[in-house]
C-alpha cells in the first residue's frame, strides 16, 4: 500500500514524460499533413489529390509544372527556414537565458538584412547566390560587434540583449537610408526585408538544406549542454563547463542557423521568438525535446503563414513575414501580459 | 545608471553640491547650442553673411538672402531645437515615472505607435490635413504608452529594466513590421515615408512650428510642474506613498506629458532615434538627480544635440541629396546606449 503510494508520483511523472515524448511525433505528422494540404494553394489552384498526383508526375502538364517548380520548393523552404529560425531562437533564448531574446533582438536579423539590402540596392547585379552570402556575412558581423561591445570579463546575457538592441537600431537606420537613396528597387527590398518564400526554386532549397543539414544536428548534439547552461553561470561552471567558451560556441551556432535561414527567406519576423515559446509550453525546458519541437512548430507556422500569404488574395502575394508578424506580435503580447 | 536609487546622506550632499554646476552647465550647453544654431543658418547652397542671418532671423526685409534665412533655414534650426527639447523632456519624464534608466519613448514603443498611425493616415487617408495627422500621432503614442505602462504594472515596479526594455523593443518591432506591410502595399509613398521614419527636420516650415509650439510649451510646463513629484517618486513607490504622494496620479499625468511631447515631435519630425534615451543621462551626469535641474537642462541639451545632429547630417552624403538628421542621432546615440548597457549589473 505505502509502496504504491510512493510510486504514484513516479507514475505521474512517467505519464507526463511519455505525453511529452508524443508531442514531437504528433507535430511531425501535423506538419506533413499541412505540407500536403497547402501544396496547391496559390494563384493557380491545384486541389488536394491532384496536387499530390501532380507531384508524383501524374496530371496535366501545367499542374505538374506548377506543383514541382513553384509549390514544392516553397513547402520545403518553409520547413528549412521556419524550422531553422525556430531552432536558432531556442538556442539564443537558452544562451541569453531570457525567453524574450531572439535573433531578431540581438542584432543578427537586422545585420543580415542590412548587408542583403546593401547588396541588392548598391550592386544590382548581385546574383541569387551572392545575396545569401551577403546576409550571412552581415549577420555574423553584427553578432561579432554585439559580442565584443557587450564583453566585459564575459558577455552577460543582459548586456548582449541591450547592445543587440542598439546595434539593431543602427542597422535599421542604415537600411532605411539605403531605401531612401535607391527608390527604384524599394519594392523588392521591402519584400525581402519582410521575409517571403515567393520566387524561390530548388537551387535555394539545396543551398539551405546543406547549411541546415550540418548545423541543426550540431545544435541537437548540444542540447544537454544547453540544459546545463540554463542552470546559471555558477552552477554550470561547477558542473565542469567552460561557460564563456560554451556560450560563444552556442551563440555562433544559433547565429549560423539564423543567418542561413534569413539568407534564403529574408528577415521573417517573430518566428524565432514565438516558436520556441510554444514548444516550451508543450514539451518543457529540456532541449533534447525542445529543439525538435521548436523546429516542427517553426516549420508549421511558416507553412501556414506562407499558404495564407499566397492564398488569401491571389495573384497578390502577401509576404509570409507579414503574416508571421501578425500572428506572432499578438501572441507575444499575450505572453507578456501573462508573464508580468 | 544607479542615479535613480534612493539618496543616502552622502549622495544627497553630492547632489546638492552638484546643483552649483547647474548655471555653468546651462551656460556651456546653451553656448554650444547657440553656436550650432547660427552655423545651421549658414549652411545651404547660398552663402549668406552673418549680418543677413541675424536680420533674417529677427526682422527680415524682402531681400533674397534674408528671405532664405527666414523661410527655409530658420524654421529648420528652430524645429530641430524644439523637437530635440521635446524628446529629451519626454525621455526624462518617462525615466522618472518608470523608475527605469532605459525608459525612453523610442525604446518603449511610444514613437513607433505615433509613427504607425501617421503612416496609416498618409497612405490610406491621403486627404488629411496636418493638424489631424498630429492628432493621430497623439492617439498612436497614447495607445503604445497605455499598453507599455499597462504591463509595466504602474505601481508595483514589477519588470526589471531589462525585461521592460526587451518588451518595449519587441512591441516597437511589431509596430514597424505593420508599417513595413503598409509600405509594401503602397510602394509609391514608401520612399517619402522611409525618409520620415529615420527622422529629421529636413522639410521644416513655419506651418509645422506654429502647429506644435503650443503643445510643446504646455507639455514642458507640465513636465516642470512634475519635477517635485518625480523627485519624491525617485525614492521608490513605497516611500513616495508614505510621504503622501498619489503615485498613480503622478504616473498618469507623466504619461500624458510624454504622449503630448513625443507625439508632437514624432508627428512633424519622425521617430528620431535615441534622443529621449541618452539626453536625460547626460543631464543627470552633469547636475545630479534633482528633476528641477535635470528637466530644463535636458531640454537645453536635447535642443543643442539635435541642432548639431542636423548640422552634421548636412555634411553626410552627396551634395545634391538630403540626409535625414535622425541618422546622426542614431550614430551618436548607439555608442552612448552601449556604454550605458555596459554599466548594467550582471543580473537579469
Amino acid at each position: 500500500m505505502s509502496a504504491l503510494d510512493a510510486a504514484a508520483p513516479t507514475f505521474a511523472v512517467l505519464e507526463r514524460r511519455s505525453r511529452r515524448n508524443l508531442v514531437v511525433p504528433v507535430l511531425f505528422v501535423l506538419a506533413v499533413v499541412v505540407s500536403i494540404g497547402t501544396l496547391g494553394v496559390g494563384s493557380y489552384r491545384v486541389y488536394f489529390p491532384d496536387s499530390v498526383l501532380a507531384l508524383l508526375g501524374h496530371g496535366s502538364h501545367d499542374q505538374v509544372n506548377i506543383v514541382r517548380t513553384y509549390e514544392l520548393p516553397r513547402v520545403l523552404l518553409a520547413w528549412l527556414v521556419g524550422g531553422g529560425l525556430a531552432v536558432s531562437g531556442a538556442l539564443v533564448q537558452g544562451v541569453i537565458r531570457n525567453p524574450l531574446a531572439a535573433p531578431d533582438i540581438i542584432g543578427v536579423t537586422k545585420g543580415a538584412g542590412l548587408a542583403a539590402v546593401a547588396a541588392l540596392l548598391v550592386y544590382p547585379s548581385t546574383s541569387d547566390l551572392e545575396l545569401p552570402l551577403a546576409a550571412f556575412i552581415g549577420g555574423f558581423a553584427a553578432i561579432l560587434i554585439v559580442y565584443v561591445a557587450a564583453y566585459r570579463g564575459g558577455a552577460s546575457p543582459v548586456r548582449l540583449a541591450l547592445v543587440g538592441i542598439a546595434v539593431s537600431s543602427v542597422c535599421e537606420t542604415f537600411i532605411r537610408l539605403l531605401l531612401i537613396k535607391h527608390v527604384t528597387a524599394i519594392g523588392t527590398a521591402l519584400t525581402w526585408l519582410t521575409g517571403s518564400l515567393a520566387e524561390r526554386g530548388m537551387t535555394e532549397v539545396y543551398e539551405c538544406a546543406i547549411w541546415m543539414g550540418v548545423l541543426l544536428p550540431l545544435a541537437y548534439l548540444c542540447s544537454r549542454r544547453l540544459d546545463v547552461l540554463g542552470l546559471g553561470d555558477d552552477l554550470a561552471a561547477g558542473l565542469g563547463e567552460r561557460v564563456e567558451h560554451l556560450r560563444r560556441i552556442l551563440l555562433l551556432l544559433g547565429v549560423g542557423i539564423a543567418a542561413a535561414a534569413v539568407a534564403i527567406g529574408g528577415t521573417i519576423l517573430f518566428l524565432s521568438l514565438i516558436a520556441p515559446h510554444m514548444a516550451r509550453r508543450l514539451v518543457g525546458a529540456r532541449h533534447s525535446l525542445l529543439l525538435p519541437a521548436s523546429f516542427l512548430l517553426g516549420a508549421l507556422l511558416l507553412l501556414v503563414s506562407d499558404a495564407i500569404g499566397r492564398g488569401i488574395d491571389p495573384p497578390i502575394e502577401i509576404p509570409a513575414g507579414l503574416i508571421t508578424a501578425l500572428i506572432g506580435g499578438p501572441y507575444f503580447l499575450y505572453l507578456l501580459a501573462k508573464a508580468v | 545608471m544607479t542615479s535613480m536609487a534612493a539618496e543616502s546622506p552622502s549622495t544627497r550632499h553630492r547632489v546638492l553640491g552638484r546643483g552649483r554646476t547647474f548655471p555653468v552647465a546651462v551656460a556651456v550647453i546653451g553656448a554650444i547650442g547657440l553656436a550650432g544654431f547660427v552655423w545651421s543658418l549658414s549652411i545651404g547652397p547660398e552663402h549668406i553673411s552673418l549680418a543677413d542671418r541675424i536680420h533674417g532671423t529677427f526682422a527680415p526685409d524682402q531681400s533674397a538672402p534674408q528671405l532664405i534665412v527666414h523661410l527655409v533655414r530658420l524654421p529648420r534650426a528652430l524645429e530641430a531645437a524644439l523637437v530635440g527639447a521635446a524628446l529629451a523632456v519626454a525621455g526624462t519624464v518617462m525615466q522618472g515615472i518608470t523608475l527605469n534608466p532605459l525608459g525612453a519613448p523610442e525604446i518603449m514603443g511610444v514613437n513607433a505607435g505615433a509613427a504607425l498611425l501617421v503612416t496609416l493616415s498618409v497612405t490610406v487617408a491621403t486627404s488629411m490635413s496636418g493638424e489631424s495627422v498630429l492628432v493621430l500621432a497623439y492617439a498612436g503614442a497614447a495607445m503604445a504608452a497605455v499598453f507599455v505602462f499597462g504591463f509595466a504594472r504602474l505601481g508595483r515596479g514589477g519588470l526589471s529594466p531589462m525585461r521592460l526594455a526587451l518588451a518595449g523593443v519587441t512591441v516597437t518591432a511589431f509596430l514597424f513590421a505593420l508599417m513595413q506591410g503598409i509600405f509594401i502595399l503602397h510602394v509609391e509613398t514608401a520612399s517619402t515615408l522611409m525618409f520620415w521614419l529615420v527622422g529629421g527636420v529636413n522639410f521644416a516650415d513655419w506651418h509645422n512650428i506654429h502647429m506644435i509650439w503650443p503643445w510643446l510649451l504646455g507639455g514642458s510646463l507640465a513636465a516642470m510642474l512634475l519635477a517635485a513629484p518625480l523627485n519624491v517618486l525617485a525614492l521608490g513607490d513605497d516611500m513616495a506613498q508614505g510621504l503622501g504622494q498619489n503615485v498613480a496620479r503622478t504616473r498618469v499625468i507623466g504619461g500624458a506629458v510624454v504622449v503630448v511631447l513625443a507625439g508632437a515631435a514624432v508627428g512633424i519630425a519622425g521617430p528620431v532615434a535615441f534622443l529621449g534615451l541618452i539626453v536625460p543621462h547626460i543631464a543627470r551626469s552633469l547636475v545630479g538627480v534633482n528633476h528641477f535641474l535635470v528637466m530644463p537642462l535636458s531640454a537645453l541639451t536635447g535642443a543643442s544635440l539635435f541642432v548639431w545632429a542636423d548640422v552634421g547630417s548636412r555634411y553626410i552624403g552627396a551634395a545634391d541629396s538630403q540626409t535625414p538628421s535622425g541618422l546622426v542621432t542614431a550614430l551618436i546615440g548607439a555608442p552612448i546606449f552601449i556604454y550605458l548597457a555596459r554599466q548594467q549589473r550582471m543580473s537579469s
